[in-house]
């Protein structure tokens, strides 16, 4: 058992080989964040049925720790926007995610709710971004289970700072968190 | 049919048409369709099964009205069913069945709601789907789709609807394709800032 | 079905209210010693966990007891019949199954047979049995999702991890049929879109084998439960003039004892040729709707292994070309092949100028399609009896009276489904 002496007198490499690892507390704060996304049921459509078939004993998204669907949004992280919004559900909307903790992301399901989808008239949004800002968009009518998943983990890379932009430089940290 | 035969006699309407297709169509007039469905429910359509409405502002064909509003009725014994249709004037206010069926009340303000039919000693004669401050009735013939064009750079889009047009014989055109390279730029028409809405009443 | 408990004594809404105050503190109450409570109104919704999507319902409690409950829906109003009225009738097939979301098929069928009937299609005798082997598969999925969510609103999680096992096992048929979980497209005027893939058969046979034994589980899951027997039995009542005077129909109907199904009274798609029974209930409670609705997957399961056993090979599709695409390796050869195919797949067909209404059984309640055409290529006026609709204006009637608690059952009983509601 080695003093607290003994460790500064080491060098970085010998004690990571004891087991020891070195980070900096925002990017142990964001490993911690990244592995328990709690999403909010915002279940609007079509695409809330496939919501729930990814959390059941098949695809199981507990094992990415987004399992936790909170009905309040004040105990959630992450707005997972399922199905098509009407015009008169947008306010509700933007009243859950503004009533969401910071920082919050947004997970913007399904055709309809990326670009209206087929539905281009008179009652529907025709991009949930122009509501709330929107993390990540995933396609499919209605994506399948494993799509939702992989956006969870594409979330997960966003929050650790694994993000890049348009042209492929890394994102900081904490600007993927705040906005 | 016997049932139905009855239920005419009964309200004195023998000289309606009845129209003989798959599900009998009975054409009733405004002022006595509602004695017409009284009796329907006594002689066994015992359920209201939907209720709706049409504009005819834009058939092809001459109708007595601009609208139509038509009946769905049941009878849960044996499964029989008739269509009571009612065309009805624009801005004219007609009976309610409420008080026949109850769930003629969600039926009722739904017609409202999308086709601006008001219904007379409705009890809560509210808006149902669209919200509230919605003005017009989406399923009139003059009410827009109110879609929104693909934009493309350098001001190129595409209209939905004159892409559509071909298609019902109103346009000659397939495409709404309008591109810069292939016409002058300041022909191309401005981008509508809102969607357009019905400017009735 | 037996009865384990008696209806409950509930204490007379009129005096609960009223608590007797001793007379040292008077001041509380104005000098009169009694104590009145306000009606606390309650808004559920329309971002809810146990509204089954986005309706909200304003509730008036007096205490724990609810006196007024008024639905507001609307909150998913898609815009459907407009804009099914600005597409062609191929082009519908899509829009159809996205407005009952559960009950796909259904919507699918509930669509091609106005259409038919307005076009003049003969539909072969395969494709019958296809569509009625896909209708009934999706009446089994889509009562698993009810119980399975019904089960967890009432506080049971489990329920819903079994039978969303089974629901997968059916979607897996679905996605080799038409290629996607949910929303296939997969009925065409006059027939299907294509033939069944190989091992079809095999897969369909191997889910409804074991497939009895798991609704027997299930039932045995929540049947003997006694705290779903306490919330669901003698709460939510909807007796039979009732429940005609609302319009209900389809399970929700049948729980209340009224033998009206659209498959037995007025057969189509060929569900006369079928042996099935229809479930009833005796009480018309929310035990019975949920007792009714597992009892008719198993005569689901029955059309199935019948559906099954009469799929002979043979057509798909109407062969008359003015309806139905031409086969690919008809375009390489034959100019009028590729001249119908042109005009079907960039105008269409036009049906003669007429209505036509079909009434089908959905899982909910009578779906039905009501079209007119103006003898264009677009419907000119297409309107959906959508079962949902009705049947959530029995909350109000049926939803008053009760705990707040037994509320949230009612509505989990009638299973709403908001896509079909607000369309």
């Amino acid at each position: 058992m080695s003093t607290l002496k003994d460790l500064f007198e080491k060098d970085v490499q010998e004690l990571e080989n004891e087991g020891i690892v070195f980070a900096t507390l925002e990017k142990l704060v964001a490993w911690g964040r990244s592995n328990s996304m709690w999403p909010m049921t915002f279940g609007l459509a079509c695409c809330a049925i496939e919501m729930m078939a990814s959390t059941d004993a098949r695809n199981d998204l507990a094992r990415f720790g987004s399992e936790v669907f909170r009905a309040s949004p004040r105990q959630s992280d992450v707005l997972i926007v399922a199905g098509r919004l009407s015009k008169k559900m947008a306010p509700v909307m933007r009243r859950v995610y503004d009533q969401m903790p910071d920082p919050k992301w947004v997970i913007s399901m399904g055709a309809c709710a990326s670009s209206g989808g087929m539905f281009n008239n008179y009652a529907i949004v025709q991009n949930v971004d122009s509501v709330v800002p929107v993390d990540i968009f995933v396609p499919g009518c209605p994506p399948r289970p494993e799509g939702l998943i992989y956006a969870v983990m594409q979330l997960q890379k966003k929050v650790r700072g694994e993000a890049m932009d348009d042209f492929g430089t890394p994102l900081p940290m904490v600007e993927a968190w705040t906005r | 049919m016997s049932s139905l035969v009855t239920a005419l006699e009964k309200a004195g309407l023998r000289e309606y048409p009845i129209l003989e297709g798959k599900i009998k169509t009975v054409v009733a007039a405004l002022d006595t369709f509602k004695a017409f469905l009284f009796e329907c429910k006594a002689v066994g359509f015992s359920l209201c099964a939907d209720l709706m409405g049409v504009d005819y502002l834009e058939y092809t064909e001459f109708m007595p009205e601009r609208f139509a509003v038509i009946y769905n009725l049941l009878n849960a014994k044996n499964g029989e069913r008739i269509l009571v249709k009612v065309y009805v004037p624009d801005a004219i206010k007609i009976p309610t069945v409420t008080d026949i069926w109850r769930t003629a009340e969600y039926h009722e303000r739904e017609v409202y709601d999308l086709l601006g039919i008001e219904f007379s000693d409705h009890p809560d004669m509210r808006k149902i789907l669209t919200p509230e401050d919605l003005d017009g009735h989406p399923l009139r013939k003059d009410f827009p789709l109110g879609e929104t064009p693909t934009l493309f750079r350098e001001g190129r889009f595409l209209d939905p609807s004159a892409f559509r047009a071909g298609l019902s014989g109103k346009d000659t055109g397939l495409s709404g394709w309008r591109g810069g390279s292939r016409i002058d730029s300041s022909l191309i028409p401005k981008l509508p800032t809102a969607i357009p809405v019905s400017k009735e009443k | 079905m037996a009865k384990v408990k008696e209806k409950p004594v509930m204490p007379k809404l009129e005096t609960r209210a009223e608590v007797i105050i001793p007379q040292e503190r008077s001041e509380l109450t104005g000098g009169s010693g009694l104590l009145h409570t306000e009606i606390m109104r309650l808004n559920v919704g329309p971002q809810h966990p146990s509204t089954h999507g986005v309706l909200r319902v304003v509730v008036d409690m007096e205490g724990e007891y609810v006196k007024r409950v008024e639905p507001h829906i609307g909150y998913l109003h898609t815009g459907f019949e407009k804009t099914m009225e600005n597409r062609t009738y191929a082009q519908n097939f899509t829009f159809a199954p996205r407005m009952d979301y559960l009950h796909g098929f259904g919507y699918e069928l509930a669509y091609a047979l106005p259409v038919e009937q307005l076009v003049g299609a003969e539909v072969p005798d395969r494709a019958r049995e296809i569509r009625v082997l896909l209708v009934e598969l999706n009446r089994i999925s889509s009562h698993l999702v009810f119980l399975g969510t019904g089960l967890l609103d009432l506080g049971a999680l489990t329920p819903f991890f079994y039978t969303f096992v089974e629901r997968e096992a059916i979607l897996d048929i679905f996605e080799a049929i038409g290629g996607q979980r949910l929303h296939q497209g997969y009925f065409r005027v006059g027939g299907v879109a294509k033939d069944t893939p190989d091992g079809f058969e095999g897969m369909v046979k191997k889910f409804l084998d074991t497939f009895d034994a798991k609704v027997d589980e299930y039932e045995k899951l929540f049947k003997t439960n006694p705290i779903f027997l306490e919330r669901t039995q003698n709460t939510g009542i909807m007796s039979e003039a009732v429940a005609l005077d609302l319009g209900i129909t389809g399970p929700n109907l049948r729980a209340s004892g009224v033998a009206l199904d659209h498959r037995k009274t007025t057969p189509y798609s060929g569900y006369e040729q079928y042996d099935f029974d229809v479930p009833l209930g005796t009480h018309g409670d929310s035990f019975d709707r949920f007792v009714v609705r597992v009892q008719e997957m198993r005569e689901s399961a029955k059309i199935c292994r019948q559906a099954l056993s009469r799929l002979k090979p043979g057509a798909i599709q109407d062969p008359n070309r003015k309806i139905s695409l031409p086969p690919r390796e008809e375009l390489e050869t034959s100019m009028e092949a590729v001249i119908h195919h042109f005009k079907l797949v960039t105008e269409g067909y036009h049906p003669p100028k007429g209505e036509a209404y079909v009434p089908t059984e959905s899982a909910r309640g009578e779906l039905g399609c009501y079209i007119v055409s103006d003898g264009g290529s677009m419907p000119y006026r297409i309107h959906f009896r959508a079962p949902s609709f009705v049947n959530l204006q029995a909350l109000p009637v049926i939803g008053i009276g009760g705990l707040f608690a037994d509320l949230i059952t009612v509505i989990a009983s009638l299973d709403p489904v908001m896509g079909d509601v607000d369309r």
